[in-house]
């Protein structure tokens, strides 16, 4: 046994309130530099939601880039098999909406394997091509349309219709399915609730999305087509198969990890090749020798995956800190990325940044994004057409989403100059 | 396999709250949810009410309470569900529940029911009642 008798005084810089959730990305990162530098490995006050009250007495806040590589490529010791997020959250809510990433060795496996399997090259080839029309089409919308919001014109559509249409989903119900997508990370937002209860917003998108994924699925098996649904419900590893509860929660996560994350990259990518215009210069000087490397920059940069979390499978030290079994550890992705022991001059924005080790995809092991391929193909199409066609787009001030999981943006108006 | 008729409801599924109420750590935070849930059961149907705040459970319509969310399943899935093989969000979804009212409130009760399915098992064992346990 690890001395229980360590002092737990919860740390003075404190990251759990929501009132720092709302503060802007930049003030927040003020808190993380001071905990980087002194407390690297801190004992806050359970992050503050809204859902349940916590059960937990506090959480381990792991701020470090090598701290994050490290919990995240030790998955016996750091476990997600009792949920990734940071809010106390119903385990029937987990078991439904999770799927694989909040899954350990040998379920994880099992079902990444097998959802990869339905991701073959053939899949991903097709898209790639459909995804330079659908990003010309947003463009040539965005020209036609004018001055607008840049969210709901751009950012928004692009992550939606690929991963709806690499599924195969009906067009009809894809606005739907992405608006449940919005309210199983934003249920914190006054803006999203609308009145209801953070518990009802989270319900009623799960509720959506399973209900949408599971009668898509049903339907597949009648009537096949090409398409990632159709593999799914065929996929097949040693005799074994998804079931349509399981597809169900895959189509959860792929709704939540695909749509979010990708838009508020496009987003705020957007708004710092404004605020940097020497950088979106410097980037159309010779686009196609440097969009590659400036992706990676666009990613660091927005980290759109605020945190995650593990839960301690066993009594273990990090830092010096005693970490008891059961206890929970968040990763901060967003201060990894700023971490100044790795990058040099971290809060330059530089599409020419190398080597660009960072960690918003996640820190590296069994987890790490399925869908980073997807999300750069994306990433390089839009912008291909923005700098390109509008070049003198320029956006307003962003009006961002409260929370601490997602940083996301409702809406950022846009000129076409 | 399911309940004979609403008595069988009332003794099993009602039992179980009896049994929440006299937990001393499960009575007092079901009690400060001030929760009143009302339960309609079809196959056999029956209708229970449950005060969470005053301990009590009713059988049977009541026009004197005002439940702040209601439910309604089939008595099978009630009996699944408190031996933990029913997922409410994969239920809700596939529409064999249906919860009319505050669902919120039903969430934060979520956590205090899986304490409860040992308990339900144990109830049905000591009965003989192995006709109502389900695989998982
Ligand atoms: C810029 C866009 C994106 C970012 C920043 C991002 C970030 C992340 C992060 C941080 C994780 C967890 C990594 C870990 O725990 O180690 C993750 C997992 C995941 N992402 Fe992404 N993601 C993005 C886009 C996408 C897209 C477009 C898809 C859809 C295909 C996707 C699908 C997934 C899936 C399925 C997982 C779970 C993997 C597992 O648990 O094995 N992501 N992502």
């Amino acid at each position: 046994m690890v001395a229980t008798g360590e002092q737990r005084t919860y740390s003075s810089v404190s990251v759990s309130p929501l009132s720092f959730w709302a503060t802007t990305a930049e003030e927040r990162e003020e808190s993380f530099r001071l905990l980087r530098e002194h407390d690297p490995v801190s004992w806050q006050v359970p992050l503050e939601g809204s859902l349940m009250p916590p059960q937990q007495q506090g959480i381990w806040a792991v701020v470090r880039h090598e701290d994050i590589v490290y919990v995240s490529k030790n998955p016996e010791i750091f476990s997600s098999a009792q949920g990734v997020q940071q809010e106390e959250v119903p385990g029937d809510i987990l078991a439904a909406a999770e799927s694989f990433l909040g899954m350990d060795a040998p379920e994880h496996s099992r079902l990444r394997r097998l959802v990869s399997a339905a991701f073959t090259p053939k899949q991903v080839a097709k898209i790639e091509d459909q995804i330079k029309n659908q990003a010309e089409q947003i463009v040539d919308d965005l020209l036609a349309t004018g001055d607008c919001d840049f969210v709901e014109q751009v950012s928004k559509r692009l992550p939606m219709w690929t991963i709806y249409e690499m599924m195969g989903l009906d067009p009809a119900k894809r606005e739907t399915a992405a608006a449940a997508a919005d309210g199983m990370v934003s249920w914190a937002d006054e803006d999203v609730a609308a009145g209801r209860e953070p518990g009802q917003v989270l319900n009623e998108s799960l509720v959506t999305l399973l209900s949408t994924g599971m009668e898509f699925a049903e339907h597949r098996r009648k009537n096949p087509a090409n398409d990632l649904m159709t593999n799914l419900v065929q996929a097949e590893i040693d005799g074994e198969k998804l079931t349509d509860e399981e597809i169900g929660a895959f189509f959860v996560l792929l709704s939540v990890a695909g749509n979010d994350t990708t838009r508020n990259t496009i987003t705020l990518t957007m708004k710092a090749l404004c605020d940097f215009p020497e950088q979106r210069d410097l980037l159309l000087e010779d686009f196609e020798g440097r969009i590659d490397t400036a992706i990676e920059e666009f990613v660091r940069w927005v980290t759109p995956v605020m945190t995650f979390r593990r839960t301690v499978t066993q009594d273990t030290e990090l830092r010096g800190r005693q970490i008891s079994a059961g206890e929970w550890v968040v990763m901060f992705y967003s201060s990894g990325n700023r971490d100044e022991s790795v990058f040099a001059d971290p809060h330059r924005f530089d599409v020419t940044r190398r080597p660009n080790p960072h960690v918003a995809f996640g820190g590296g092991g069994p987890h790490f994004c399925l869908g980073n391929m997807l999300a750069k193909t994306q990433l390089r199409a839009i912008f291909d057409q923005l700098l390109h066609r509008a070049p003198k787009l320029e956006v307003g001030e962003p009006s961002y989403l409260v929370g601490n999981f997602v940083r996301g943006v409702k809406s950022m108006p846009c000129r076409l100059g | 396999m399911s309940f004979k008729d609403e008595d069988e409801v009332a003794r099993y599924i009602g039992g179980i709250f009896q049994e929440a109420f006299k937990d001393e750590e499960l009575g007092p935070t079901l009690a400060d949810t001030g929760l009143v849930v009302s339960f309609r059961y079809t196959e056999p149907d029956a209708v229970l009410t449950v005060d969470m705040g005053n301990h009590q459970v009713y059988q049977g319509e009541r026009d004197d309470v005002d439940p702040s969310a209601t439910m309604y399943m089939k008595a099978e899935t009630a009996n699944a569900y408190w031996q933990g093989a029913v997922n409410l969000p994969f239920a809700i979804a596939r529409g064999k529940v249906t919860v009319e009212g505050n669902v919120a409130s039903l969430l934060k009760l979520a956590p205090l029911g899986s304490k409860l399915f040992s308990v339900y098992t144990g109830m049905l064992e000591r009965d003989g009642r192995q006709d109502l346990l389900v695989d998982k």
